[in-house]
Protein backbone atom coordinates (compact mmCIF):
# COMPACT_ATOMS: atom_id res chain seq x y z
CA UNK A 1 0.00 0.00 0.00
CA UNK A 2 2.73 2.40 1.02
CA UNK A 3 4.84 1.60 -2.05
CA UNK A 4 1.84 2.06 -4.31
CA UNK A 5 0.95 5.34 -2.63
CA UNK A 6 4.53 6.58 -2.94
CA UNK A 7 4.51 5.64 -6.62
CA UNK A 8 1.24 7.50 -7.25
CA UNK A 9 2.38 10.56 -5.28
CA UNK A 10 5.68 10.63 -7.21
CA UNK A 11 3.77 10.32 -10.49
CA UNK A 12 1.43 13.15 -9.48
CA UNK A 13 4.36 15.37 -8.50
CA UNK A 14 6.02 14.69 -11.85
CA UNK A 15 2.79 15.53 -13.69
CA UNK A 16 2.44 18.70 -11.62
CA UNK A 17 5.99 19.76 -12.50
CA UNK A 18 5.31 19.13 -16.19
CA UNK A 19 2.08 21.14 -16.05
CA UNK A 20 3.86 23.95 -14.18
CA UNK A 21 6.48 23.98 -16.95
CA UNK A 22 3.73 24.36 -19.55
CA UNK A 23 2.19 27.21 -17.54
CA UNK A 24 5.61 28.94 -17.32
CA UNK A 25 5.78 28.85 -21.13
CA UNK A 26 2.47 30.69 -21.12
CA UNK A 27 4.21 33.75 -19.66
CA UNK A 28 6.43 34.02 -22.76
CA UNK A 29 3.40 35.75 -24.27
CA UNK A 30 4.25 38.85 -22.18
CA UNK A 31 7.12 39.65 -24.58
CA UNK A 32 6.45 42.43 -27.12
CA UNK A 33 7.56 40.08 -29.91
CA UNK A 34 4.36 38.09 -29.40
CA UNK A 35 2.31 41.22 -30.14
CA UNK A 36 4.26 42.59 -33.11
CA UNK A 37 4.90 40.52 -36.22
CA UNK A 38 8.15 40.32 -38.14
CA UNK A 39 8.42 43.13 -40.72
CA UNK A 40 7.22 42.18 -44.20
CA UNK A 41 8.55 44.18 -47.16
CA UNK A 42 6.59 44.57 -50.38
CA UNK A 43 8.05 47.06 -52.82
CA UNK A 44 8.65 50.37 -51.02
CA UNK A 45 6.44 49.42 -48.10
CA UNK A 46 7.40 47.59 -44.94
CA UNK A 47 4.48 46.34 -42.84
CA UNK A 48 4.32 45.22 -39.24
CA UNK A 49 1.07 43.97 -37.74
CA UNK A 50 0.23 44.71 -34.12
CA UNK A 51 -2.17 42.29 -32.43
CA UNK A 52 -3.77 41.91 -29.05
CA UNK A 53 -3.05 38.51 -27.51
CA UNK A 54 -4.61 36.88 -24.47
CA UNK A 55 -3.92 33.43 -23.10
CA UNK A 56 -5.32 31.62 -20.07
CA UNK A 57 -4.53 28.21 -18.69
CA UNK A 58 -5.23 26.11 -15.63
CA UNK A 59 -4.80 22.58 -14.39
CA UNK A 60 -5.62 20.48 -11.39
CA UNK A 61 -4.34 17.19 -10.03
CA UNK A 62 -5.51 15.00 -7.20
CA UNK A 63 -4.76 11.73 -5.53
CA UNK A 64 -6.65 9.79 -2.92
CA UNK A 65 -6.92 6.42 -1.30
CA UNK A 66 -8.72 4.39 1.27
CA UNK A 67 -8.45 1.28 3.38
CA UNK A 68 -11.14 -1.01 4.73
CA UNK A 69 -11.76 -4.38 6.25
CA UNK A 70 -14.59 -6.91 6.32
CA UNK A 71 -17.03 -6.46 9.22
CA UNK A 72 -17.87 -9.13 11.85
CA UNK A 73 -20.47 -11.74 10.73
CA UNK A 74 -23.13 -10.83 13.29
CA UNK A 75 -23.48 -7.34 11.90
CA UNK A 76 -24.31 -8.63 8.45
CA UNK A 77 -27.36 -10.33 7.06
CA UNK A 78 -27.49 -14.12 6.96
CA UNK A 79 -27.49 -14.13 3.17
CA UNK A 80 -24.47 -11.92 2.93
CA UNK A 81 -21.19 -13.68 2.18
CA UNK A 82 -18.67 -13.44 4.94
CA UNK A 83 -16.16 -10.71 4.28
CA UNK A 84 -12.73 -11.05 5.69
CA UNK A 85 -9.39 -9.45 5.23
CA UNK A 86 -8.36 -5.96 4.31
CA UNK A 87 -8.84 -4.00 1.16
CA UNK A 88 -7.14 -0.93 -0.10
CA UNK A 89 -7.71 1.40 -2.97
CA UNK A 90 -5.79 4.22 -4.52
CA UNK A 91 -6.54 6.56 -7.34
CA UNK A 92 -5.58 9.80 -8.89
CA UNK A 93 -6.58 12.06 -11.69
CA UNK A 94 -6.01 15.36 -13.26
CA UNK A 95 -7.19 17.71 -15.89
CA UNK A 96 -6.48 21.03 -17.44
CA UNK A 97 -7.69 23.50 -19.95
CA UNK A 98 -6.83 26.69 -21.65
CA UNK A 99 -7.85 29.24 -24.20
CA UNK A 100 -6.10 31.79 -26.32
CA UNK A 101 -7.23 34.71 -28.42
CA UNK A 102 -5.41 36.95 -30.86
CA UNK A 103 -6.86 39.89 -32.75
CA UNK A 104 -5.16 42.34 -35.12
CA UNK A 105 -5.33 45.91 -33.78
CA UNK A 106 -3.28 47.94 -36.24
CA UNK A 107 -0.86 47.79 -39.13
CA UNK A 108 2.31 49.88 -39.01
CA UNK A 109 3.53 50.82 -42.45
CA UNK A 110 6.89 52.36 -43.25
CA UNK A 111 7.19 53.81 -46.72
CA UNK A 112 8.22 56.88 -48.69
CA UNK A 113 5.44 58.85 -46.93
CA UNK A 114 6.87 58.04 -43.53
CA UNK A 115 5.55 55.89 -40.72
CA UNK A 116 1.79 55.41 -40.49
CA UNK A 117 -0.33 53.43 -38.08
CA UNK A 118 -3.56 52.20 -39.66
CA UNK A 119 -6.16 50.77 -37.25
CA UNK A 120 -7.80 47.43 -38.02
CA UNK A 121 -11.54 47.71 -37.40
CA UNK A 122 -13.66 44.63 -36.73
CA UNK A 123 -17.17 45.56 -37.93
CA UNK A 124 -18.68 42.28 -36.70
CA UNK A 125 -17.69 42.95 -33.09
CA UNK A 126 -18.91 46.53 -33.29
CA UNK A 127 -22.22 45.41 -34.85
CA UNK A 128 -22.72 42.80 -32.09
CA UNK A 129 -22.03 45.43 -29.40
CA UNK A 130 -24.36 47.90 -31.15
CA UNK A 131 -27.30 45.49 -31.39
CA UNK A 132 -26.75 44.29 -27.81
CA UNK A 133 -26.86 47.90 -26.59
CA UNK A 134 -29.92 48.60 -28.72
CA UNK A 135 -31.64 45.49 -27.34
CA UNK A 136 -30.91 46.45 -23.75
CA UNK A 137 -32.22 49.98 -24.40
CA UNK A 138 -35.51 48.64 -25.83
CA UNK A 139 -35.79 46.21 -22.90
CA UNK A 140 -35.29 49.00 -20.35
CA UNK A 141 -37.73 51.29 -22.17
CA UNK A 142 -40.45 48.63 -22.31
CA UNK A 143 -39.96 47.88 -18.61
CA UNK A 144 -40.22 51.59 -17.80
CA UNK A 145 -43.45 51.92 -19.80
CA UNK A 146 -44.98 48.86 -18.11
CA UNK A 147 -43.83 49.90 -14.63
CA UNK B 1 2.90 44.53 -2.12
CA UNK B 2 5.51 42.08 -3.45
CA UNK B 3 3.03 39.27 -2.85
CA UNK B 4 0.51 41.11 -5.00
CA UNK B 5 3.21 41.59 -7.63
CA UNK B 6 3.80 37.84 -7.63
CA UNK B 7 0.13 37.31 -8.41
CA UNK B 8 -0.56 40.25 -10.70
CA UNK B 9 1.75 42.36 -12.84
CA UNK B 10 1.02 45.24 -15.17
CA UNK B 11 4.06 46.19 -17.19
CA UNK B 12 5.00 48.14 -20.29
CA UNK B 13 7.84 46.59 -22.28
CA UNK B 14 9.79 47.72 -25.30
CA UNK B 15 10.64 45.21 -27.98
CA UNK B 16 13.68 44.83 -30.19
CA UNK B 17 14.15 47.89 -32.44
CA UNK B 18 13.40 47.32 -36.11
CA UNK B 19 15.49 49.28 -38.62
CA UNK B 20 13.82 50.10 -41.93
CA UNK B 21 15.98 52.39 -44.08
CA UNK B 22 16.81 55.45 -41.98
CA UNK B 23 13.95 54.79 -39.54
CA UNK B 24 14.26 52.88 -36.29
CA UNK B 25 11.01 51.55 -34.88
CA UNK B 26 10.77 50.45 -31.26
CA UNK B 27 7.48 48.68 -30.51
CA UNK B 28 5.98 49.01 -27.03
CA UNK B 29 3.48 46.60 -25.49
CA UNK B 30 1.56 46.51 -22.24
CA UNK B 31 1.05 43.16 -20.55
CA UNK B 32 -1.21 42.13 -17.69
CA UNK B 33 -0.09 38.91 -16.04
CA UNK B 34 -2.11 37.07 -13.43
CA UNK B 35 -0.60 33.96 -11.88
CA UNK B 36 -2.12 31.44 -9.55
CA UNK B 37 -0.89 28.15 -8.18
CA UNK B 38 -2.06 25.97 -11.02
CA UNK B 39 -2.34 28.33 -13.92
CA UNK B 40 -2.27 31.82 -15.22
CA UNK B 41 -3.60 34.44 -17.56
CA UNK B 42 -1.76 36.87 -19.83
CA UNK B 43 -3.22 39.79 -21.74
CA UNK B 44 -0.80 41.60 -24.01
CA UNK B 45 -1.65 44.56 -26.21
CA UNK B 46 0.32 46.98 -28.38
CA UNK B 47 0.39 50.54 -27.01
CA UNK B 48 2.75 52.60 -29.14
CA UNK B 49 5.64 52.62 -31.52
CA UNK B 50 8.65 54.88 -31.06
CA UNK B 51 9.88 56.24 -34.36
CA UNK B 52 13.46 57.49 -34.45
CA UNK B 53 14.50 59.42 -37.56
CA UNK B 54 17.37 61.86 -38.03
CA UNK B 55 17.99 62.00 -34.31
CA UNK B 56 14.40 62.85 -33.45
CA UNK B 57 12.07 60.48 -31.61
CA UNK B 58 8.31 60.49 -32.09
CA UNK B 59 5.83 58.36 -30.19
CA UNK B 60 2.88 57.14 -32.27
CA UNK B 61 0.15 55.61 -30.10
CA UNK B 62 -1.69 52.53 -31.34
CA UNK B 63 -5.41 53.02 -30.84
CA UNK B 64 -7.68 49.99 -30.66
CA UNK B 65 -10.70 51.33 -32.54
CA UNK B 66 -12.77 48.16 -32.14
CA UNK B 67 -12.26 48.05 -28.36
CA UNK B 68 -12.96 51.80 -28.11
CA UNK B 69 -16.26 51.42 -30.00
CA UNK B 70 -17.24 48.43 -27.85
CA UNK B 71 -16.58 50.33 -24.61
CA UNK B 72 -18.40 53.43 -25.90
CA UNK B 73 -21.49 51.35 -26.71
CA UNK B 74 -21.24 49.56 -23.36
CA UNK B 75 -21.03 52.91 -21.56
CA UNK B 76 -23.96 54.24 -23.56
CA UNK B 77 -26.06 51.21 -22.65
CA UNK B 78 -25.10 51.51 -18.97
CA UNK B 79 -25.87 55.25 -18.93
CA UNK B 80 -29.24 54.67 -20.60
CA UNK B 81 -30.10 51.93 -18.07
CA UNK B 82 -29.24 54.20 -15.13
CA UNK B 83 -31.30 57.07 -16.58
CA UNK B 84 -34.26 54.73 -17.20
CA UNK B 85 -34.12 53.37 -13.65
CA UNK B 86 -33.92 56.89 -12.13
CA UNK B 87 -36.84 58.13 -14.27
CA UNK B 88 -39.02 55.14 -13.41
CA UNK B 89 -38.29 55.54 -9.66
CA UNK B 90 -39.22 59.25 -9.82
CA UNK B 91 -42.41 58.46 -11.75
CA UNK B 92 -43.42 55.87 -9.18
CA UNK B 93 -42.73 58.32 -6.37
CA UNK B 94 -44.81 61.03 -8.10
CA UNK B 95 -47.70 58.61 -8.59
CA UNK B 96 -47.63 57.66 -4.89
CA UNK B 97 -47.68 61.30 -3.83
Amino acid sequence: MSDELDKIVAMTERSQEQAAGVVEKLFDVTRPSSVYSEPVTAGDLTLITASEVSVGMGFGLGVGGGQGRGGPRQEMGEDEPELEGEGTGLGGGGGGGGASMARPVAVISVGPEGVQVEPVVDPTKIAIAFFTTLGSMFFMLSRMRRG
Amino acid sequence: MSRLNDVMQWQTLSGEPVIVGDVTLTPQAQALTIRWRNGGFVWNRPVAVLVERLGQTERIPIVDVTRGAQFTLLGLGFFFSVVTIVVSIRRRRDCNE
